[in-house]
């Protein structure tokens, strides 16, 4: 390789790691360097948003300003009881966990079948399910809307739930981890006389663990960050999830001064469960993502 | 008995076992977006209460609505700047991650947190740092560079923002996916370059991007559908697709046609294009691989 004729940049960084072979090499500070930065600047709208939550109006209108706030938590006390954040919260928690919890067991037994049984239509059934992927909400909307007000179902928990408890992701997963499973378990199993049911809970819920809790959290942060939908499908503020209260708190402020540091409050609370999600269940939801920690 | 698939051999038992599958996906998804092409054939009136066939008339409207020709243009040149910048961040970090041996673990949290992060708070934090007469950033912007950095009037400017904010969001998707591929690169190769001393940015280039070649087309349909559709909520609370329609994506504009200006015939002509967006996507990466087919909803 001819890398020694080379003069741009690169090739500085190349011969730096180049003269040092082997394990050495990998010891080189320009990873930790790299990555700091890049942490700092993805960390950093954060990191200000919670300093500002601890500021009160003043404070945050002096900008330059980077110390922690006079006011403590109490915008967060604030947010949460004055202006309806907890009621929010609530029901993005109540929403996400109806989602997870429906979605799996909905594409638990779906799988079960496409695995374990032989009927027709078996393969055009799979197909037909994996083919929702070109539907994303934008694409059905309007519909959408009109059919969840047709079914009365506006403002309800049903209309925020009901059409995300099917997922081609879920029932693909689980079908290929079921594939995976020996399939002298499932012998046992019929010769022990154990129906499909109880095959389902005592043997595969077990043994697929790992990929449930990885599609559980994926769901959860994906049900809880939704927008589009609940704006449109509630419009009673009380029971609106969280991502669209945030578009609620911009107003709130007095004598024109918007109460930023309020509303960072509302965005650092929002902001948590799924965060807490993520790092709790890294593992499981990164190997189901398909990277081995 | 020595498939897996004859185990049990009720057919009516597994048609019941699909049946909550099969009603969700009928109702919510085939129904409705089946309906929108009936729609999008339809002029609608008094919240759709009165219907009345139009042939191909509202995608002529569409296609010769100057708004609507912008709103398509800038959706697409947003969507290329997110794909490319998201992708080169997530390329970079992912990379670093790759190759660092100590601390990895903890960095690796702190690279992809970001996967968790709402949209809804990636521009609601950004609305305010970035705000024009409140936020820090445009302050330190303004008096570092001592340019005029107003977003709320500036349409270019606007369109960066929400570029900055999309990308921000996305960046720990990508990096999951890739660190994933470079995972996959077997030991024996590593080896076999680092003793020809190729240098590290070289060897990215040269021999892990080629190999890495199925999950970028994947993030590449992934990110592209992620800029068309998922970047409302930023758009809602940051800009409304403002200044002067600089920001009117093509997913606002299809929120604004439906349920501000109850055009429902003319929104369910939009959603049928970005149907066929997200159709000649997903048909691109399954020409080229279908590894990932899944990881869609």
């Amino acid at each position: 390789m001819a890398v020694d004729t080379d003069t741009d940049g690169g090739t500085v960084l190349g011969d730096l790691s180049s003269r040092v072979v082997g394990a050495v090499e990998e010891r080189s500070l320009l990873p930790h360097v790299g990555l700091t930065l890049a942490i700092l600047v993805m960390a950093s709208p954060l990191l200000l948003a919670f300093v500002m939550s601890t500021q009160t109006v003043p404070e945050v209108y002096d900008i330059t300003n980077l110390a922690v706030g006079s006011d403590g938590l109490s915008n967060y006390v604030e947010v949460l009881t004055t202006y309806g954040m907890t009621q929010y919260m609530i029901n993005s928690l109540v929403m996400s966990i109806v989602v997870t919890v429906g979605k799996l067991a909905v594409s638990l037994l779906a799988a079960l079948a496409l695995v374990y049984y032989d009927f027709r239509f078996k393969n055009a059934i799979f197909f037909l399910i994996l083919f929702t992927l070109m539907f994303p909400v934008p694409v059905r909307i309007v519909p959408l809307y009109e059919l969840v007000a047709a079914l009365g179902w506006s403002n309800t928990l049903l209309a925020l739930t009901g059409p995300y408890l099917a997922s081609a992701t879920a029932v693909f997963l689980l079908r290929q981890h079921f594939m995976s499973i020996p399939v002298s378990l499932v012998e046992s199993a019929r010769l022990d006389d154990i129906g499909p049911i109880t095959f389902l809970y005592r043997v595969l819920v077990p043994m697929s663990k790992g990929m449930l809790t990885g599609l559980g959290v994926i769901t959860f942060i994906y049900s809880w960050n939704q927008y589009l939908w609940p704006l449109i499908a509630i419009s009673d503020q009380n029971k609106q999830v969280v991502q669209v209260g945030m578009k609620y708190l911009q107003s709130v402020g007095n004598a024109g001064q918007t109460d930023w540091g309020l509303i960072m409050a509302g965005a650092v609370l929002a902001l948590l469960p799924p965060l807490l999600a993520l790092v709790a269940f890294r593992g499981p939801l990164l190997e189901t993502l398909g990277l081995q920690s | 008995m020595s498939t897996r698939d004859t185990a049990y051999r009720s057919s009516l038992g597994a048609y019941l076992l699909l049946l909550p599958t099969l009603v969700v996906v009928g109702l919510f998804l085939y129904y409705p977006t089946l309906d929108t092409l009936r729609l999008s054939l339809y002029k609608t009136f008094l919240f759709g209460q009165n219907q009345e066939f139009v042939g191909l008339e509202n995608f002529v409207t569409l296609a010769t609505s100057d708004t609507y020709l912008t709103s398509v243009v800038l959706t697409v040149v947003f969507a290329a700047v997110v794909v490319v910048v998201t992708m080169a961040v997530g390329l970079g970090v992912s990379y670093l991650l790759y190759v660092v041996t100590s601390g990895k673990a903890a960095y690796m949290v702190a690279a992809i947190w970001p996967y968790a992060l709402p949209t809804a708070i990636a521009g609601t934090v950004l609305l305010f740092l970035a705000h024009p007469s409140v936020g820090i950033y445009t302050y330190y912007l303004e008096s570092w560079f001592g340019v005029e950095f107003d977003w709320f009037t500036d349409g270019w400017q606007a369109f960066l923002v929400i570029t900055v904010a999309a990308v921000w969001k996305q960046v720990g998707f990508n990096v999951i996916f890739m660190l994933a591929a470079l995972n996959n690169v077997p030991k024996s190769l590593n080896e076999a370059i680092r003793l020809d001393g190729i240098g590290t940015f070289r060897r990215l280039f040269r021999v892990y991007v080629p190999l890495m070649s199925p999950t970028l087309v994947f993030l590449l349909v992934m990110n592209t559908i992620y800029a068309f559709f998922g970047t409302f909520a930023l758009i809602d609370l940051m800009t409304q697709g403002g200044p002067s329609n600089s920001t009117n994506f093509m997913i606002y504009q299809l929120f604004r046609d439906a349920f501000q200006f109850d055009n429902l015939g003319l929104a369910s002509a939009q959603s049928i294009i970005l149907f066929v967006v997200v159709g000649a996507l997903t048909y691109v990466q399954l020409r080229i691989s279908d590894q990932y087919t899944h990881y869609g909803a």
